[in-house]
């Protein structure tokens, strides 16, 4: 029985890591499309 | 409660220890990474090196001898490519795989699959550039910076080039997240952000700085490979494109580029300084607020690399204040490694000998980019061998003695046992003088108008050339010592305790030597915490 708290926050530790490897590459996929767009843009004007 | 298990049972099928090829081809431990990244990045410094070495002998003197000039300019553009991405930033990630697990209290990083990725692909990226040496029309040509219109002018080796960076601006960004993610979820309890060493601190604004820009550099490549084949003209003049704005884009990245090689090595050295001043490192936080002032005044000097084609004086302006402002901290952090020395009992094993030339030769670098920062100087200076010295100074005994001074740090640690110091300090000895030799004059030839990225020049520049290529040869062969050094530790050196260096703190000391496999799979405990987080 007091293995259920390691695995509650080994969980919980697994949700926080998936969750901030997403954010990160979301963050770096943002640059990426958000300066192509910029130099689009400033192609349109 | 047959599934109630404990989390080590759960652990993936990396907390045993492979044996033969299995363990590299499908490693996911983080040392066995660093590892690789490590001798990975130790090859490209020696095919890079090769490269220079080529171009150092091709200006012996002056008139052409060994090379002819599509050739030169291919190894000035590859020597750039393979240094930047193949040896130092591999490096800095091989040290940061090694190092970072074990100075959080961790057992592993974050996300070892995605480490094992980062890596490999790395040797397809590289094997892809050099390749492109034997493709028609040879390899890229046209500088690491791949400026167009000339960028688009390249033959056969083109869409290799942006393939390549493409693959290493991937393999950067995957593993700076895996840092990111490391720090920010698998640090010890009780290690606060602000008990962190300061590698750790410098590596986790590396990886932000990292996530910002190498997605802004693959935008760019994008973008001329579109241009090349697609038929748009984001930078071609003639479609309505601007070829300033990829300078723009290119800087964006570039400039923090360049902090991403040398933040690293800030930390390095302010471990290793207190180590053997046995002293704490002085001004702790402000070196920690240094480092991220100089982290975001990197997002906006960019346009200092390219005052010469043409901008407002308001930006001009900007541009140079803003530059000239990264003084500051950087100031800040060479006074406070100066006061951690004062009064320090100091001794000088070869890793503070790397540090404190660091320390030296890094300020001259420094020194010379504020006078690059000058906008009326730069006019001047732009394109010259002045801009060579600059940059090399702040990249070789810069960056280069940063890793090395870690790998001398820690390779007791890595292996338990200690290398030949005697002839580490003659590596060091010799490193340092040639390193002069190859670079000073080059502040003198820049100054007296000779241009980079020629492979002929005027005869009132061959004595300073000459005096160059000796110190290049002397470089090249002097760092044949380290792999040997290297080599020699690991079959034969004397075995070492928990606490190679008396005076080191830090909770890399506190696991035995050799670090076990799984770096800490119990976190240390308070007292352990507490002993290793003295700043």
């Amino acid at each position: 029985m007091s293995a259920l708290p390691a695995i509650a926050a080994d969980n919980s530790r697994r949700r926080r890591v998936r969750n901030s490897a997403i954010l990160w590459a979301l963050i770096a996929a943002g640059f990426y499309v958000g300066f192509i767009v910029l130099t689009l843009v400033r192609a349109a004007r | 409660m047959a599934e109630a298990h404990a989390p080590d049972a759960t652990h993936d099928d990396h907390d045993h220890k492979p044996h033969g090829w299995r363990r590299w081809v499908f490693a996911t431990n983080h040392k066995d990474i660093g590892t690789m990244y490590l001798i990975f990045a130790c090859t490209m410094f020696f095919i890079g090196g090769a490269m220079a070495m080529v171009i150092r002998l091709e200006l012996f003197k002056p008139g052409m001898q060994f090379v002819d000039p599509q050739l030169f300019n291919s190894m000035t553009t590859m020597h750039a490519l393979v240094m930047i991405f193949g040896a130092v930033m591999p490096a800095w990630t091989g040290l940061a795989n090694w190092m970072i697990p074990m100075q959080v209290g961790a057992p592993d990083m974050a996300l070892p699959r995605l480490n094992n990725f980062s890596f490999w692909i790395l040797p397809f990226a590289f094997t892809l550039l050099l390749s492109s040496l034997f493709v028609p029309g040879g390899a890229p040509a046209g500088g690491w910076t791949m400026y167009p219109p000339l960028v688009l002018q390249n033959g056969a080796s083109f869409p290799m080039l942006i393939f390549a960076v493409h693959m290493m601006g991937a393999s950067s960004i995957l593993g700076a997240i895996n840092v990111v993610v490391t720090i920010m979820n698998m640090r010890a309890p009780g290690l606060t952000l602000l008990r962190m060493p300061l590698f750790v601190w410098t590596w986790l604004i590396t990886a932000y700085l990292l996530i910002a820009v190498m997605p802004v550099l693959a935008g760019a490549v994008t973008m001329l490979l579109t241009d090349h084949f697609f038929g748009t003209t984001f930078f071609t003049a003639a479609g309505g494109g601007d070829p300033v704005m990829f300078q723009h884009i290119f800087w964006f990245f570039g400039h923090p580029e360049v902090y991403i090689l040398i933040l690293p090595a800030f930390g390095i050295v302010s471990e290793i300084i207190p180590t053997f001043s046995r002293k704490p490192l002085f001004g702790y936080e402000a070196m920690v607020y240094a480092v991220a002032s100089i982290a975001f005044l990197s997002f906006i000097v960019w346009a200092h690399h390219m005052f010469t084609v043409g901008m407002p004086l308001a930006a001009q302006l900007f541009f140079m204040l803003s530059t000239m402002l990264i003084a500051v901290p950087t100031g800040v952090k060479v006074f406070n490694w100066t006061a951690t020395m004062w009064k320090g009992s100091l001794s000088f094993e070869p890793p503070m000998l790397f540090a404190l030339a660091f320390l030296f030769l890094f300020t001259i670098g420094g020194f010379s980019g504020l006078m690059l920062a000058i906008v009326p100087a730069d006019y001047q200076y732009q394109d010259t061998y002045f801009v060579v010295a600059h940059f090399h100074y702040v990249l070789v005994p810069g960056a280069i003695f940063g890793i090395m001074a870690g790998v001398y740090y820690w390779l007791p640690k890595w292996v338990g046992k200690m290398y030949d110091q005697k002839l580490a300090t003659w590596h060091f000895w010799l490193s340092t003088i040639f390193v002069n030799v190859l670079f000073f004059p080059q502040h003198f030839l820049g100054l007296a108008g000779m241009p980079r990225r020629i492979p002929d020049y005027a005869v009132q520049f061959t004595d300073w050339n000459m005096v160059s290529s000796i110190g290049g040869f002397g470089f090249g062969l002097a760092q044949l010592l380290f792999p040997y050094i290297i080599w020699k530790c690991v079959r034969s050196g004397a075995p070492v305790g928990a606490k190679a260096w008396e005076g080191a703190h830090g909770l890399e000391w506190e696991l035995p030597s050799p670090a076990p496999y799984h770096s800490w799979t119990e976190p240390p405990s308070d007292a352990v915490i507490a002993r290793g987080a003295e700043h």
